[in-house]
């Protein structure tokens, strides 16, 4: 092995020259593994949060929810003998109002109604800060801040709930277990279970849900939790009770973290493959300037091996440099933004040094170093002793060796499998990393096109007489141009924006615009049998309504498809509760795909429409079993009808709508949607209100708002991502117009020897930068476009429309980064006197 | 006169402080003739022949060229007047990588506002021997060809000087003599006036005149003499001799 010592002499002396011309390789590397670092670190941080604070969050050591219904006597004694607290908890979504009358200002509301022993850990923290129990204490309720500045209510004001006059105790501050419930559409309102009595709320087939909070004596291990779980579980069997632990408190915000972690760190992948280009470029270039070293070497001797070797190592140290720097960096970076993570998420995080993520941040770093250097440094081997005898100065053409070219796909394979593999997410591990593969195909593509158009304008009689830009198309479209740099590491960045911004303005535009126009007003829940009558009276009298539709729903639990169990489906379907409907005719409008729906006045063994769409995708068809739990009874039904449900056009819309001779004896409420005129809406919601007080009225242009709110985050988040990538891409092309430096300067000053001014040299220089920009511009629009049709199509199942906002964003933001690189670089050519330049390469 | 160069001094900053590289240098050179700047390595002849055209600024002194003084110039200005005035032809060809032959001897067509700009380039490379190489990048011809590009680049405008700094000293002995034809052959066929820096005896002795230059300065001994006289008694010039 005497040449791996050789070889590690030469790289050693190699690399006494210093780090001069590798900035931009550390530069590249180090922002790439460091984005992912810190994104990696922040997620461990937050999950990790999540667990240590786990019985604070879910307000206890474990938890039993109930959909529907309350713990029967003897499922209270279980709990109780295995625990030592109970606490009660209902949660439902209502109204409050100012008044009982049709002056009276409602609200929409996610009531908390908690017994004596709440909150079992953690403390509520109020506005005056008195104990809960005073707060609460006769026919009192407290709210949330926001409900307060809503209504314009004070502490001491009056305030209804259903049908039930109560006064404001105190304002809610903080809330310990509020990020174990879920998603709410109103604000907060928290009363004692006992004052519900008189609200007329919670009536027989109402949509509420029951918590029972559980704690075991402080410092309980989880074997003793588990323990306890081991009791409870075979009582509660053949119930649709649901146990959850404090090591599991907040699922969907772990959840969240997760896949957003995840996400970011694919978006950070984006980013570290723009550094690749970079890499390369730099690595190229390094061994380009190499050539006679590598052919003195092999006139003294050396071996192909050796020198591939040499080379090798001295890219691997300074790879590990960079990958230190960024390990570094991404620790240090969530520190810096602490306050501003922890002020966007509703759990304590506490930052620290996770190895972890940090592994795997620089594990991305070194396959990607190797990944893109590997071909320069191969085609090392095939540099000729005789290269030194002709014109050394020209770059390395020629195709590695084979083993090489394998190697590299070794490579991709593994950093594409580790990534699918890491991020727990593989479907779209596997397509990002496609898109990257496909989205580098294309820019290197459209890089090419772009220097054959330019080449093509170039000669154009259009161009003659116009010497700057002349010149400006001849240097991208002639040979070892910027072009194909420029537009790989601007052009990715720009491509993940672009999908990004015409992702999210068609979201918002079906949302915003679209859905407001096809949508109902207005959803009615909680309407009781004996109300609908009068309710549906009271609605269709209003001239300013269009339409009303009603329904009767029930809140149901799937236990079983098919004859297989929810829990081994991964579908919205299976999981949670399940509001469900009955029809006897057919609905009016109702679309059948199959199958035939069952005859007037039926009574036979229970039947079921399923939506065609969900039923493919759980794989059903017509004849298969569907049992369904409905208040602690289990119903089985089989599947004699598909229908097509459109769940995008915001009205009611049911996946199983039975028999009505199978449900209708069973506690129900109605739902209505009612179709009315933004003007008409508050008339309406009054009117309700006075005939029903206990009916909760949910309008759609405050849930959209909240739809848009969390689009918008989300939008946020991907282009903060977007944005690391492009600051790898700026860094590439602050590198590739460093690269271009020295060409720059000698062609200003042939043009000023042949009688170009300053202005035409530097008009030519902006010019041949902000068309390369603006190239790498419009290749980022057109592939995202592409992006945004597929996922709007395939994905959102939602028209497509080119949004030209974001497009003349990202093409003039393309152009100024390449105008304001190209011009940091064009001071020398400028400044330099021909006679020095000219000179000094003869 | 076409240029006239009055107690010229230029010193460049080098590492180690400024170097002296001309001194009190005092020529005139004459309309239409053809001017041989000769002398060892080192001693500032493509230095002289620089300040000639304005690409590189006179520290000291006055160079006049067509009646302009050339000291007073800004950088635009000596653009301008090379655009209109001079063309240059240097050892490395310096021809712009990413422009074909054919633009690369329009180009100081375009920049003096030429409209025929390319069909005179085409008639250029026509008159050089490479009418069929216009479309050619300089990376795919041979030294000599790239020089005769840089000729017609040079000669296109119908400048009034000809600066050429030894512009054979990259080629082989055959190819240097079909440009040296070429380059008196524009001359001739021009009517400029021509400067030349080279090392080359036959190159010196086909101009009107030659002067020596030693250490920055002109040789006293041998500066402005006419290689003609010399060529009349059948020698060879001796500052032409040492030069070599």
């Amino acid at each position: 092995m005497t040449w791996v010592r050789d070889a590690a002499r030469i790289a050693k002396r190699e690399l006494r020259g210093g780090l001069a011309g590798f900035r931009i390789f550390l530069a590249c590397l180090a922002l790439g593994v460091a984005a992912i670092a810190a994104v990696g670190s922040v997620r461990v941080s937050i999950t990790e949060g999540l667990q240590r604070e786990g019985r604070t969050i879910l307000g206890g050591d474990a938890e039993v929810q109930f959909e529907y219904r309350f713990a029967d006597a003897e499922e209270r004694a279980i709990l109780a003998s295995v625990f030592t607290g109970v606490s009660e908890i209902v949660d439902f979504r209502s109204m409050v109002a100012t008044g009982d009358g049709l002056e009276a200002e409602r609200a929409l509301t996610q009531v908390k109604a908690v017994d004596q022993t709440y909150p079992l850990v953690g403390q509520v923290e109020l506005d005056p800060p008195i104990p809960l129990s005073e707060a609460l204490a006769g026919d009192r309720l407290v709210i949330h801040p926001i409900l307060a500045d809503r209504l314009g209510l004070s502490v001491g004001d009056p305030l209804w709930l259903g049908a039930k006059r109560f006064e404001i105790g105190a304002l809610i501050l903080r809330e310990p277990d509020v990020s174990a419930q879920g998603f709410g559409l109103g604000p907060r309102t928290m009363v004692r279970t006992a004052a519900l009595d008189g609200t007329g709320l919670l009536a027989p087939g109402s949509l509420f849900d029951t918590e029972y909070r559980l704690t075991l004596p402080e410092g309980t291990t989880d074997e003793t939790l588990d323990a306890a779980r081991a009791v409870i579980e075979p009582e509660l069997e053949g119930t649709t009770a649901r146990w959850r632990d404090r090591r599991n408190a907040s699922p969907q915000i772990e959840r969240f973290v997760d896949r957003i972690g995840s996400f970011l760190v694919l978006v950070g992948l984006a980013g570290l493959a723009v550094g690749g280009v970079g890499v390369s470029a730099a690595v190229r270039a390094y061994l380009d300037r190499k050539i006679p070293v590598i052919a003195t070497l092999k006139t003294l001797g050396a071996e192909g091996r050796t020198i591939f070797a040499a080379y090798l190592i001295q890219i691997a140290v300074l790879a590990a440099l960079g990958i230190v720097i960024g390990v570094v960096l991404g620790t240090l970076i969530p520190l810096a933004a602490y306050p501003f993570i922890q002020a966007q998420l509703p759990v304590p995080v506490e930052l620290g040094l996770h190895a972890a993520p940090l592994a795997e941040a620089a594990l991305y770093g070194a396959l990607t170093a190797l990944l893109f250097t590997l071909w320069p440094l191969a085609r090392t081997e095939r540099v000729r002793a005789a290269s030194l005898f002709r014109d050394a100065s020209g770059p390395i053409r020629v195709l590695p060796r084979i083993r090489y070219i394998v190697a590299l796909a070794v490579l991709a394979a593994l950093l594409v499998g580790l990534s699918a593999w890491l991020s727990g997410i593989p479907t779209l591990a596997l397509a990002s990393a496609g898109g990257i593969a496909v989205a580098l195909a294309i820019l290197i593509a459209a890089a090419w096109g772009v220097r054959r158009l330019c080449r093509r304008l170039a000669t154009t009689r259009w161009a003659r007489g116009k010497p700057a830009l002349r010149t400006a198309l001849g240097s991208i479209g002639g040979p070892g141009g910027e072009a194909t740099a420029v537009v790989l590491s601007l052009g990715l960045g720009l491509t993940v924006l672009a999908s990004v911004g015409q992702i999210d303005a068609n979201m918002r535009a079906a949302i915003d615009r679209d859905l407001p126009q096809i949508a109902p007003s207005y959803f009615f829940i909680d309407i009781q049998p004996d109300q609908i009558d009068r309710f549906r009276e009271t609605v269709i009298s209003d001239p300013e309504v269009t339409r009303v539709d009603t329904a009767p729903m029930l809140g149901g639990v799937v236990r079983s498809l098919a004859d297989r169990s929810a829990e081994t489906y991964d579908h919205w379907v299976t999981r949670g509760d399940r509001r469900v409907s009955y029809a006897d005719a057919m609905p009016a409008g109702t679309r059948l795909t199959a199958g035939e729906w069952w005859p007037s006045d039926y009574d036979g063994p229970p039947q079921v429409s399923f939506a065609q769409e969900e039923a493919d995708e759980l794989g059903l068809a017509l004849g298969d079993e569907v049992t369904l739990s409905i208040l602690g009874r289990d119903l089985t039904a089989t599947i004699t009808s598909f229908r097509e449900v459109d769940f995008a056009s915001g009205g009611i819309g049911f996946v199983m709508v039975f028999d009505a001779n199978a449900l209708r004896g069973a506690p129900h409420t109605w739902l209505a949607t009612v179709y009315a005129s933004p003007e008409a809406e508050g008339r309406i919601l009054r009117q309700v209100a006075v005939d029903a007080p206990n009916v909760t009225a949910i309008r759609v242009r405050d849930a959209i708002a909240l739809v848009t709110e969390a689009l918008g985050a989300l939008a946020a988040a991907t282009s903060w991502g977007a944005g690391a990538t492009l600051l790898t891409g700026f860094v590439v092309l602050i590198g590739a117009a460093a690269a271009g430096e020295r060409a720059r300067v000698f062609e200003a000053a042939v043009l000023k020897t042949v009688g170009a001014t300053r202005s035409t040299i530097l008009s030519s220089f902006a010019l041949r930068s902000a068309l390369l920009g603006a190239a790498a511009g419009v290749v980022a629009i057109a592939g995202g476009a592409i992006a945004g049709w597929a996922v709007m199509t395939f994905v959102m199942e939602a028209p497509f429309t080119f949004e030209p906002l974001s497009a003349i964003v990202i093409v003039l933001g393309g152009a100024s980064a390449t105008l304001l690189a190209g011009l940091a670089f064009a001071w020398r050519p400028l400044a330099a006197r021909p006679a020095q330049v000219l000179r000094g390469r003869d | 006169m076409v240029l006239t160069l009055r107690d010229v001094s230029l010193s460049l900053m080098g590492n180690a402080g400024p170097v002296d590289i001309l001194h009190d240098i005092t020529l005139d050179v004459a309309v239409k003739e053809t001017l041989g700047l000769v002398g060892p390595s080192g001693s500032g002849k493509s230095s002289l022949l620089m300040l000639m055209g304005g690409l590189e600024r006179a520290t000291g002194g006055s160079v006049d060229a067509l009646g302009h003084d050339l000291t007073a110039m800004d950088e635009d200005a000596l653009a301008r007047f090379r655009r209109e005035h001079m063309g240059v032809v240097f050892q490395s060809f310096h021809l712009i990588p990413t422009m074909t032959a054919l633009e690369n001897v329009a180009t100081p067509l375009e920049l003096a506002g030429a409209r025929d700009a390319f069909d005179r380039a085409a008639a250029e490379l026509d008159a050089v021997g490479l009418g069929h190489r216009t479309d050619h990048y300089p990376s795919q011809m041979s030294g000599g060809e790239q020089q005769r590009v840089a000729l017609a680049r040079a000669a296109a405008p119908r400048p009034d000087i000809l600066l050429a700094d030894e512009p054979t000293g990259n080629l082989d002995a055959a190819t240097g003599g079909q440009i040296m034809d070429l380059l008196f052959g524009l001359r001739d066929r021009h009517g400029a006036t021509l400067i030349l820096v080279t090392h080359s005896r036959e190159l010196a002795e086909r101009c009107d005149r030659t002067i020596r230059l030693v250490d920055g300065r002109l040789d006293a001994g041998h500066g402005d003499l006419r290689v003609t006289d010399a060529a009349a008694t059948g020698q060879a010039h001796p500052a032409v001799d040492a030069a070599e």
